[in-house]
């Protein structure tokens, strides 16, 4: 039945972005509720299909090829991914409802939101079913070129400039990540008749690798992955794409951080096993902490809302670097789990900011006034969000944060900056939200009534980052555990 | 014909023409020559992939050969040139950071710092002399792809530079180790998704947005007028 998988994958999508096409060629009077429909099925269906993966044997070859492969860490992807996209996909039923109310879009483009957004969710869970490396860059590739088609579906010509430096910085940045793979094909070729890109395969070989020649194609290859989860300095496309982007798709780019995370922790357990991870190691700290530094200080001068949770996402890739660059379980353990924690985090932060820029028509910060009686929810949402973003105790991040910190101890200059990084992050988003929380005046503003489908997704979030902070349960850290083992970082 | 040192011969000079248009691409301003040269350059690659499988006899180099000399040098121009038709620009004349003439200087810089770096990977690569100069030369030409990028204001320009660099990429490719075909055509099925994405963008860009929203309902491949 594995086998199978690859297929049954793709049909859901394909079914539904055909069905988004062909109702919007024969039913005139197809409208948002439709399509979201569509979508919400679509994302029902790949969460069974997830459960069902979740419930099969692993790891195992999905493919004669050896191209797709399925191990816990693919599956664990795929549940979150799946979830949020579930979420998503429900937020935008109130929300694009809310933008056409507006004409902040156009209805004729909604075949062309529904259909981009049901083929990402696609696109996410095949990269990470990818076994071959060259494979998984195409899928990366891909959902660039998705997210950027859902950015543009806005009429704002800001957009389309947003649109266009994610295109090109993403994409440049994955041309040398290109170069990577191919100088790893060729290394490849010494230690496997042949060669092979699959990760399973250089996994078992890596010990033949030349280091030197590795760490060559590694750094190449960090660029165009880093560059997708928001690495500096590629990560210049991210505050506007984010900034920009419709609330509900926003949140759909946790799952696509994750994803090139994820390609960095395929790429750091060769690396481990080829026995020599100190220049790599090195290199994954000295960016990890830029990335925090730059996160940080631009914290300090933001004005819009989305763009500093965009700057709290490029932190967390900056805290997931440094995590991997330690190279100790323990720290590697707390990177898996940041994979689980950060996405809802956002999540929760993305759809409570949609709801106030619905309420405020802006995500600038001096639209915002007396946001607790207007919109109670989103902003105990935002505040919620940003608390557990920050790593307040009791909330998920915190103990990521705790225990990378406690590793990095071993390394006490490092630490202190770190340290000290991380409280500038806590000051730069607390000020924000302080800011926003008490500004005065301004006119009087109707309340926009945020409707239950908007609601429903906040909650869920809320509670699942409360549970996660509070208690990690015992079978979500045996999957941790096992992840770690299949990709060998276990002592 | 079997003659290496002929082969090797043409292999050297079909690169040092991949160079020169490579530099044409850095300082040209008119878009349709920049179309041109695009086109002369992936057909100079389609030329040295055939040459390399008259080489080796891989399978694969002819029909990389043939699939580059199809969709690059024939297939991407042509989509390129109707696009121009439909935005109002016709040359390029804006410089960012670097102008042509500093571009060529920091080129050579780029060229003689990326030999240095592989000439130390060599022996742990086992390049030989003439694979060790395609290698430089397919790095330099992605990264003067990069420096288009970068340089240049207007999309289509950019969009020039990035295939430029794709076309860097393969040069490299072919010289490293080739990958497996269908990889290879996966590849170039997401480069002309990027195309045209981007070349919408640009058009984007460059009309009002109600135009670009027409385009995008269609896919971009809306044939309006």
């Amino acid at each position: 039945m594995a086998e199978n998988i690859i297929w049954i994958s793709g049909i859901p999508a394909l079914l539904s972005s055909g069905l988004v096409l062909l109702v919007s060629r024969c039913f005139k009077r197809a409208g948002n509720h439709h399509y979201s429909l569509l979508a919400i099925i679509q994302a029902v269906i790949y969460m069974g299909l997830s459960i069902w993966m979740a419930s099969l044997n692993r790891p195992v070859e999905l493919s004669g090829n050896g191209y797709f492969y399925m191990d816990t860490l693919a599956v664990f992807e795929i549940l979150i991914t799946a979830a949020l996209f579930l979420l998503a996909a429900i937020y935008s039923r109130g929300y694009i409802d809310s933008l056409l109310k507006q004409e902040e879009i156009e209805e004729s483009l909604l075949p062309v939101f529904y259909g981009s957004f049901c083929l990402l969710e696609t696109v996410l869970i095949m990269g990470f079913l990818s076994n071959n490396l060259a494979l998984l860059w195409i899928f990366i590739e891909l959902s660039t070129i998705f997210s950027a088609v859902l950015i543009v579906t806005l009429k704002a010509r800001e957009n389309i400039t947003a649109a266009l430096k994610y295109v090109f910085v993403a994409s440049t940045s994955m041309l040398f990540t290109f170069m990577g793979i191919i100088i790893l094909f060729s290394l490849s070729q010494e230690a496997i008749s042949g060669g092979s890109l699959n990760w399973n395969s250089l996994m078992e070989n890596a010990a033949g690798f030349n280091q030197s020649a590795f760490n060559v194609a590694f750094i190449l290859m960090l660029i165009g992955f880093g560059a997708k989860s928001g690495m500096v300095p590629f990560h210049t496309w991210m505050p506007q794409a984010y900034a920009k982007a419709p609330s509900a798709v926003s949140v759909m780019y946790g799952p696509v951080l994750n994803l090139g995370l994820f390609a960095i922790i395929r790429l750091f357990s060769i690396s481990h096993q080829t026995g020599g991870t100190g220049l790599v190691s090195t290199t994954l700290l000295s960016i990890g902490t830029l990335t925090i530094g730059v996160a940080a200080f631009s914290l300090l001068a933001r004005t819009n809302t989305k763009k500093v949770i965009a700057f709290s996402a490029i932190e967390q890739t900056g805290l997931a670097l440094v995590g991997m660059g330690l190279a100790s379980p323990l720290a590697f353990f707390w990177v898996v789990f940041n994979q689980l924690a950060q996405p809802f985090i956002k999540a929760l932060l993305f759809f409570s900011a949609g709801i106030w820029h619905r309420q405020y028509l802006s995500n600038k910060i001096s639209a915002v006034i007396q946001p607790m009686s207007h919109q109670p929810l989103a902003s105990i949402g935002l505040i919620a969000g940003i608390a557990a973003a920050a790593g307040t105790p009791l909330l998920p991040v915190f103990l990521v944060k705790f225990n990378i910190l406690s590793v990095l101890a071993e390394k006490p200059l490092l630490f202190f900056v770190v340290l000290v990084l991380f409280m500038v992050v806590a000051a730069g988003m607390g000020y924000y939200f302080l800011k926003a929380f008490s500004q005065k005046g301004g006119a009087e503003i109707g309340q926009f009534k945020t409707p239950l489908s908007m609601k429903l997704p906040i909650i869920v979030c809320m509670v699942i980052i409360l549970i996660l902070g509070v208690h990690v349960p015992s079978w979500l850290t045996d999957i941790i555990n096992t992840i770690c083992a299949e990709l060998g970082m276990c002592a | 014909m079997n003659d290496p040192l002929l082969i090797a011969v043409i292999i050297r000079i079909l690169l040092v023409l991949i160079l020169g248009t490579a530099v044409l691409v850095i300082t040209q301003r008119s878009l349709r020559s920049l179309f041109t040269i695009y086109s002369i350059q992936s057909l100079l690659l389609a030329l040295l992939a055939l040459v390399l499988y008259w080489q080796e006899g891989i399978f694969s180099l002819l029909l990389i050969s043939l699939l580059t000399l199809v969709s690059k040098a024939i297939v991407i121009p042509l989509f390129l040139r109707r696009l121009l038709r439909k935005i109002p620009i016709k040359r390029d004349l804006e410089f960012r950071y670097l102008t042509p003439i500093s571009s060529i200087l920091v080129s050579i810089g780029l060229l003689f710092g990326v030999y240095r770096l592989f000439y130390k990977l060599s022996d742990e690569l086992n390049f030989e002399p003439l694979f060790l100069l395609g290698t430089v030369i397919g790095v330099s030409l992605a990264l003067m792809g990069m420096m288009v990028i970068f340089s240049r204001r207007k999309v289509i320009t950019k969009t020039v530079g990035y295939l430029t660099m794709e076309n860097g990429v393969l040069l490299f490719g072919l010289f490293v180790a080739e990958l497996p075909f269908i990889i290879e055509v996966l590849i170039l099925v997401d480069l002309l998704m990027i195309l045209v994405l981007a070349s919408l963008l640009a058009f984007g860009i460059d009309s009002t947005i109600e135009s670009f929203h027409e385009r995008l309902r269609n896919f971009g491949m809306e044939a309006e007028e």
